[in-house]
């Protein structure tokens, strides 16, 4: 089957979508003629300009995200012989929903966040759950109208809290644009013989290994954790880790690593251990055909409880 | 006895302005506890409320995944033991329903515990696109509320104003709207239009109804069982424009004695609820050809000159749009203000006086030219 790129714009009502697309289609080096379906789940201000295309192979369909069906998009698809799909999508809803809802074959090229600055943080505070759900997809975060030289740390704290890896973008008033290159160093020493993560840092670490197993392969690493069992893995392995919060507290959840352990067996579930191990980069059913982090226990004690039942990012 | 009053909308569309402004115009002297249940832009600062004697009560679950649940009933009720106030003032998440909110205070109602207003407050320039895209819990905030108060209505074109009180008016009928820009409004003036709901239509129905049936309540037996006053109560808790109430109407329909100048057929429209407040067009339309009178009002946001004013007054008495009888209105002057008048056949008061909370106007008389009145105001 073809394989169909698409190319996602998420972010606020009034956060630059259709502009930038707009702007985005009427350069020659992204417009070379592709037949584009452009997908519009968010009608806002702005208006499409297709007069202003380098090529007229643009073919704007307004759906509803909620209810648009794989069926639908496919038939689409196929109607207009689709090379490749932008889609503006609906800030109130959930990226992932719609991403279920993708037919076969078509694959997420890139996912571009937009956000107006002078929104953001009210929104962030009061509809967090949506502000998270699209920063953790995007790979690149857009934060325009800004005044020149205004602090742009509160976005990047944000931004980078959500996802280590994003970039991001400040979009200035006077039409100045600039990357941001803070660095933020990892709140432990990876190159250390032990790395020693401290009980606020778990979910950190948590993500940075799992991101990047490979970058811990072969290293030595001591946290304090809950026990897991793992409900296929009877014998000789468990699942050190903590209740990590996301967002609020409904989506607290339990995120622990797959630890070879022989004793395994003599372990009290949920109890608190301070737990040394090296670190593998391996499959495991946990990570679903994808490589991750695979604990070896070098020495498993009982700790006394971590001060915070709930670790955040 | 507490009053609960809640003030929904968007983030951004000026709720915790709006509560601020009603706390230190409109509700001081009142014991009053604010519920926030926001992250508001301009936090309400604790110095200012401190000062006011007023008690704030955060609920910290400002996110939407996990809206109102239990505990606020139990913050509610906490509230009331504790600080026994005159009002409580709910500032609840901007991405929740108003009604989920309503439900969860009714909860907590008694026969001392009221649920006030349900205010929904609006950003003009936004309605269209945050219904086309927002979907429920905005469309629930707008048809929910008792009064839809609209913000920035200074900041945008006429027309786009306009599009947006019809958008509203599509979605809430009976609503109060106040279109008024808020500078130009007292707290107290607000706090009347979310309370009261006077209804001009219906006053001058009423000014043309004595004047006409004046002679049957002299020398005759009026049948239909009801007089002027008693009209008056039912505006009170009514909104309906004929001022007479359904139920007891229905009764007059089966034994057909009415004197009261009405015909049945006419009241067969209220059944199936084409209520009132002067703004649907369409039941105006359905009075009987030998009824005494008809009315036309309307909403309007539309800025007149006092010479616009003048010359249209001067116009119902030419008799091209029927026997006028009488007229009343208050609408927003070009130049400032806010225009009243008051018409008679010959006699026309026009003057200035303060803001309402939207331009209205309402003429009545019989064999009036439906068509052509609206378009003599330009509305």
């Amino acid at each position: 089957m073809q394989q169909i790129p698409v190319y996602v714009f998420t972010g606020f009502l009034d956060s630059g979508k259709t502009k930038f697309i707009q702007e985005t289609l009427e350069d020659p080096r992204f417009n070379a003629g592709e037949r584009t379906l452009l997908l519009v789940f968010e009608e806002g201000e702005e208006e499409y300009d297709f007069s202003a295309y380098p090529h007229p192979n643009v073919y704007l369909e307004v759906l509803d995200q909620q209810t648009v069906s794989p069926k639908e998009l496919q038939a689409l698809a196929k109607k207009y012989k689709a090379q490749r799909v932008v889609a503006e999508l609906n800030g109130m809803q959930q990226v992932g929903d719609l991403y279920t809802r993708f037919p076969e074959g078509w694959a997420v090229a890139q996912e571009v966040m937009f956000a107006d600055s002078t929104t953001f943080m009210a929104y962030n505070a009061n509809m967090r759950s949506l502000m998270m759900d699209k920063l953790l997809g995007a790979q690149m975060v857009v934060f325009n109208r800004l005044e020149p030289g205004a602090d742009t740390m509160p976005f990047h704290k944000i931004a980078r809290a959500a996802n280590r890896r994003i970039d991001i973008l400040y979009d200035y008033t006077d039409d100045t644009t600039a990357f941001d290159d803070v660095v933020d160093p990892l709140p432990f020493d990876i190159n250390a013989p032990v790395i020693e993560i401290n009980d606020e840092d778990y979910a950190l670490w948590y993500r940075d290994v799992t991101e990047e197993p490979q970058k811990y392969a072969g290293k030595t690493v001591r946290f304090k954790g809950q026990v897991a069992m793992l409900r296929r893995e009877k014998n000789g392995m468990f699942a050190p880790g903590r209740f990590v919060m996301t967002c609020c507290a409904d989506d607290i959840q339990f995120l622990g690593v797959p630890c070879v352990y022989s004793n395994s067996k003599s372990l009290e579930p949920r109890s608190w251990v301070m737990v040394e191990a090296t670190i593998a980069a391996q499959k495991h059913p946990l990570y679903q055909g994808e490589l991750g982090p695979v604990l070896t226990a070098i020495r498993v004690e009982p700790a006394t409880p971590a001060e915070q039942d709930v670790v955040t990012f | 006895m507490t009053k609960i009053d809640i003030y929904s909308g968007f983030l951004g569309a000026g709720k915790t302005t709006l509560i601020k402004k009603m706390i230190q115009e409109a509700y001081c002297g009142e014991k009053l506890v604010l519920i926030e249940n926001e992250f508001g832009e301009i936090g309400i600062d604790g110095g200012f409320l401190q000062d006011a004697g007023i008690n704030i009560t955060e609920m910290n679950s400002g996110c939407i995944c996990c809206s109102l649940v239990g505990d606020f009933g139990k913050a509610l009720t906490q509230v009331i033991q504790e600080y026994a106030p005159d009002r409580i003032v709910i500032e609840p998440s901007g991405v929740g329903k108003l009604s989920d909110v309503i439900a969860a205070v009714e909860k907590v109602t008694s026969h001392n515990v009221i649920l006030g207003n349900t205010v929904a407050v609006v950003d003009a320039g936004k309605v269209k696109v945050y219904m086309k895209n927002f979907g429920e819990f905005y469309n629930n905030q707008v048809e929910t509320a008792s009064t839809i108060i609209l913000s920035r209505t200074d900041s945008i074109p006429q027309a786009k104003l306009d599009a947006a009180v019809v958008l509203l008016r599509e979605h809430n009928a009976d609503a109060t709207l106040v279109t008024t820009p808020w500078g130009e409004l007292t707290g107290t003036q607000l706090l009347e239009a979310l309370e009261s709901r006077h209804d001009m239509e219906e006053e001058l129905k009423h000014l043309a109804h004595e004047h006409h049936h004046h002679h049957h309540h002299d020398d005759e037996h009026c049948f239909c069982g009801h007089d002027h006053e008693h009209h008056h109560h039912h505006h009170d808790e009514e909104h309906c424009c004929c001022g007479h109430d359904h139920e007891h109407h229905h009764h007059h329909h089966d034994e057909e004695h009415c004197c009261c100048g009405h015909d049945h057929e006419h009241h067969h429209h209220h059944d199936d609820d084409h209520c009132c407040c002067g703004n649907d067009h369409e039941h105006h339309h359905h009075h009987h050809a030998d009824e005494v009178f008809t009315s036309w009002g309307v909403e309007t946001t539309r800025k007149f000159t006092e010479a616009q004013i003048k010359e249209a007054l001067h116009a119902l008495d030419s008799g091209k749009y029927g026997m006028i009888l009488r007229a009343k209105g208050i609408v927003a002057c070009a130049d400032g203000g806010w225009i009243h008048f008051d018409y008679v056949p010959e006699e026309h008061d026009v003057r200035f006086g303060s803001a309402g909370i939207i331009g209205k106007l309402c003429v009545i008389g019989s064999q009036l030219n439906e068509a052509a009145v609206p378009e003599l105001f330009g509305v």
